[in-house]
């Protein structure tokens, strides 16, 4: 047992700095992952303490109590009441906010009568003199029978003296800091006689809650002893009625707050961001700038990606051997990595700014702006949150439904998020319309592809509202609905905690959807590169007895033999078969084939066209995007990507639901087939109708 | 078969692999979990 | 007609006397929403709901039809 990590856990409620703590404890040696089974975000990172100890530190999700509501909040307690996971922690931190200490105070109270020896980490304590606290650290630690850590993540201080209490785990007590079974003696004596080997209040959260616990016979103990629902709350609220007359008596003496100090400016700015015409104004403005920055500050590092992978798949086709494999890299692989990594700019803007606005507090004020509006859509002002992290991703953005509390309001959510223009959606917007739009501005500073952009992006949104208003008059399901959300206090973002957010989301991104891109485009090469029967195997007989009459020149002949190859390969075969269904609506055949492979993933869209173009095209265009300009229909002689088939497919990328894993965590959430199969129907249908109607008028 | 060839048929062999345990063995797995376990994310 | 929280004017302070504990939430009275403490009304959202309260220090957001089910007694002298 010497040589082994000791783990840590930490606990706390939302908006306590958990996160800061957590990233000043690890710095960037963390590991994000799921949960098994679940899509909860499961955070561990390693910490070196004094005395060469090691320790796990594991970033519990934000819960405001053990009273769990969410599957979130489950995690916190299955942890906690499974002495044998492999993660049980030997020291629980609970994070507080010394502004907030009472309320915190709750949930520390809790974590004790678990018995974990508890360390209370007191967060933002460099706030204490601007807002006139003061505390007496040794009457706390006494009456709370706990160490506490006086720190400030912001300011970095006291991480040291965290790290030394942890070191020394074994000497901090692991009673409980009151009695709360005196809410109802009689219960919870009887109770306690049944199960004499379990702790009491383990007993009590696997009577209220809705969790999993191994090694406790859940019904046995519940027949026994169950109560009415209306009675069990009753008990749980006396409970928390005790719990704070405990926390109330011992702040008393240890906190003081001297009101005549305290300056706010939380009330100030509360006052203009909520404002009835200036916070909405404000809200659209912070939207406007997000989306004109990430086109425009994206292009340059978006076009040398572009440019660096077309001379490197060059160089390989030159450099290299010449053969099979040789074809594979230039053509498939070093196109498909390119295709991946030509995100990262957009994808990292995008997450910086998400980031930027949660860790403001920002984000609370715009739930509190426009939950009357949303309610009229039959959504509720947290789905706001969804719709804008949905511009990263759909997979985030659905489970960070959780936390509205409505099932109804939750379902519609869930439902229409995928209308929101995701990450994935950008790189196909970004290269149509870098094709078919002109790059000009209008009123000197309005760049028209910008413009556009945003256009695509109220679409989404808006096509998202309209859904949502239907889905409200159709389903007919009545719930509970209530509506709580914490108005956290205003802060500057910290940079290392927008930085690790971006770096681990963006890294998430890259091995996630990365590998599928890639062994889509090694698939996709061997798609276009072999064929069935005389018309692939003998392309250059047949296109010397085509060509008797006037031979072309060699360079004309190859590309001639090329295309005559690529049209009769498998992925050939496969885009014609289904041509005559997307020919109405402005495409050929490759067109066709890069959204088929779209369903795997939206942004396999370009590569696709990267890696078809690069097997058939002709050599003079290098990157990507010129590749596509020159392609021309051989039937009319028109540009394949003009205006019509531009806006069509522009329209079609907006509102087709392509992306299975999308559909997978839909079906996560609802626990049924039911809502995803709808998704899939509705949303794609919807599209084909709408890109058919826009072709046929622009064309 | 060239020893290029050989190799490129490799990488297509484990890309494929790759998909369709990505595709089809992984929600079947979590299918399984949803029908045998009670928490399964929602109420 | 009942004092509840939504009776409430703005910047009003007002201490909770009783609610039905069936129809409020758990989470807030985890939140101090609990009879004897003070609430005060900071804000209202544009078209009056939801409210924006002080809760024996913690700041919460809930809707009107939450705060109607709440009772409470105005503190005339708004100390």
């Amino acid at each position: 047992m010497t040589n082994q990590n000791i783990n840590v856990a930490l606990i706390g409620n939302p908006n306590t700095g958990k996160t800061s703590v957590f990233n000043q404890l690890t710095g960037l040696n963390q590991q994000v992952g799921n949960y098994p089974g679940i899509t909860v975000e499961k955070k561990i990172g390693f910490c070196k303490l004094p005395n060469n100890v090691k320790a796990n530190i594991l970033d519990l999700p934000g819960t405001y109590s053990l009273n769990a509501s969410s599957i979130d909040e489950n995690v916190v307690i299955e942890l906690l009441l499974n002495k044998n996971d492999k993660l049980y922690p030997d020291v629980a931190l609970v994070v507080t906010d010394v502004e907030n200490l009472k309320r915190n105070l709750l949930l520390f109270t809790q974590i004790k009568d678990l018995e974990i020896p508890t360390i209370l980490v007191i967060n933002m304590a460099d706030r204490m003199k601007f807002k006139g606290i003061t505390l007496d650290i040794p009457y706390l630690e006494e009456h709370l029978k706990t160490k506490i850590a006086l720190i400030s993540s912001r300011k970095n201080f006291g991480i040291d003296e965290l790290k030394k209490l942890i070191v020394s785990y074994k000497t901090i007590s692991s009673e409980p800091c009151l009695n709360a079974s005196s809410i109802d003696p009689e219960y919870f004596n009887s109770l306690r006689k049944a199960f004499s080997n379990q702790l009491l209040y383990k007993l009590w959260l696997v009577i209220t809650q809705d969790v999993n616990f191994l090694n406790l016979e859940r019904n046995e103990i519940r027949s026994s002893f169950t109560k009415s629902h209306s009675d069990l709350k009753r008990l749980q609220q006396k409970e928390t009625i005790k719990r704070y007359q405990f926390i109330n008596d011992v702040l008393k003496e240890g906190l003081k707050i001297d009101t005549t100090i305290a300056k706010d400016f939380r009330s100030k700015l509360d006052r203009v961001l909520t404002h009835k015409v200036w916070g909405y104004v404000i809200f659209f403005l912070i939207l406007f700038v997000i989306f004109q920055s990430i086109f425009e500050w994206s292009k340059i590092p978006m076009d040398f990606i572009d440019g660096t992978f077309a001379t490197l798949s060059t160089l390989a086709a030159e450099e290299l051997p010449a053969g099979v494999l040789t074809n594979l890299i230039s053509q498939g692989i070093i196109p498909g990595i390119g295709g991946i990594l030509i995100f990262i700019p957009q994808i990292a803007f995008l997450f910086m700014f998400i980031s930027i606005l949660e860790e403001s507090g920002y984000m609370s004020r715009v739930v509190f702006l426009m939950d009357k509006i949303m309610r009229k859509f039959g959504l509720s002002g947290k789905s706001v949150v969804p719709l804008i992290s949905g511009t990263a991703c759909a997979i985030p953005a659905i489970m960070a439904t959780r936390n509205i509390e409505n099932w109804k309001e939750r379902l519609i959510t869930i439902l229409v998020t995928p209308f929101t223009t995701c990450s994935a959606r950008l790189p196909v917007y970004a290269i149509i319309i870098a094709l078919v739009i002109p790059d000009n501005r209008v009123f000197g500073f309005l760049n028209m592809q910008g413009m556009t952009l945003m256009l695509l992006y109220l679409l989404g949104f808006g096509m998202a509202i309209f859904s949502a208003y239907i889905l409200n008059k159709i389903l007919k399901i009545k719930g509970k609905t209530y509506f709580v959300v914490e108005m956290p206090n205003y802060k500057l973002p910290l940079f290392k905690n927008v930085g690790i957010n971006v770096i681990e989301k963006t890294k998430a991104f890259i091995f996630g959807a990365g590998k599928i891109i890639l062994a889509i485009s090694i698939v996709l090469w061997f798609l276009a590169s072999y064929g069935p029967g005389k018309k692939f195997n003998n392309a250059e007989t047949i296109v010397t007895e085509n060509t008797k009459q006037n031979p072309l020149s060699e360079a004309e002949f190859e590309n001639a033999v090329a295309s005559q190859k690529l049209e009769n390969s498998y992925i050939g075969l496969m885009g014609k078969t289904i041509e005559p269904a997307i020919s109405p609506l402005g495409y050929d055949w490759k067109i066709g084939i890069a959204i088929i492979s779209s369903f795997a993933a939206r942004e396999v869209f370009v590569g696709t066209l990267a890696t078809i173009y690069s097997v058939g095209g002709s050599d003079n265009e290098v990157t990507i995007k010129n590749k596509m300009a020159a392609e021309i229909n051989p039937v009319t002689g028109e540009k394949i990507f003009n205006f019509a088939s531009g806006i069509s497919l522009l329209l079609f990328y907006a509102f087709a639901m392509q992306c299975a894993s999308t559909l997978a965590v839909t079906k996560k959430e609802t626990n049924s087939w039911k809502w995803p199969a709808g998704q899939l129907i509705f949303m794609s249908g919807f599209a084909y109708v709408v890109a058919l109607i826009a072709y046929q008028i622009l064309k | 078969m060239d020893i290029q060839e050989i190799i490129a048929f490799i990488a297509l062999g484990i890309a494929l692999a790759f998909l369709i345990k990505k595709f089809f063995f992984k929600k079947r797995k979590s299918d399984k979990n949803c029908s045998s376990g009670d928490d399964c994310g929602c109420h | 007609m009942q004092t509840t929280i939504h009776s409430l004017k703005k910047g009003e302070k007002a201490i909770i006397k009783d609610f039905d504990i069936d129809i409020v939430p758990l989470k807030l009275l985890e939140m101090g929403c609990l009879p004897g403490n003070m609430v005060e009304l900071l804000q209202i959202a544009p078209f009056g709901d939801p409210l924006y309260l002080n809760i024996n220090g913690s700041h919460v957001a809930i809707r009107v039809e939450t705060a109607r089910e709440i009772e409470v007694e105005i503190l005339k002298n708004n100390l």
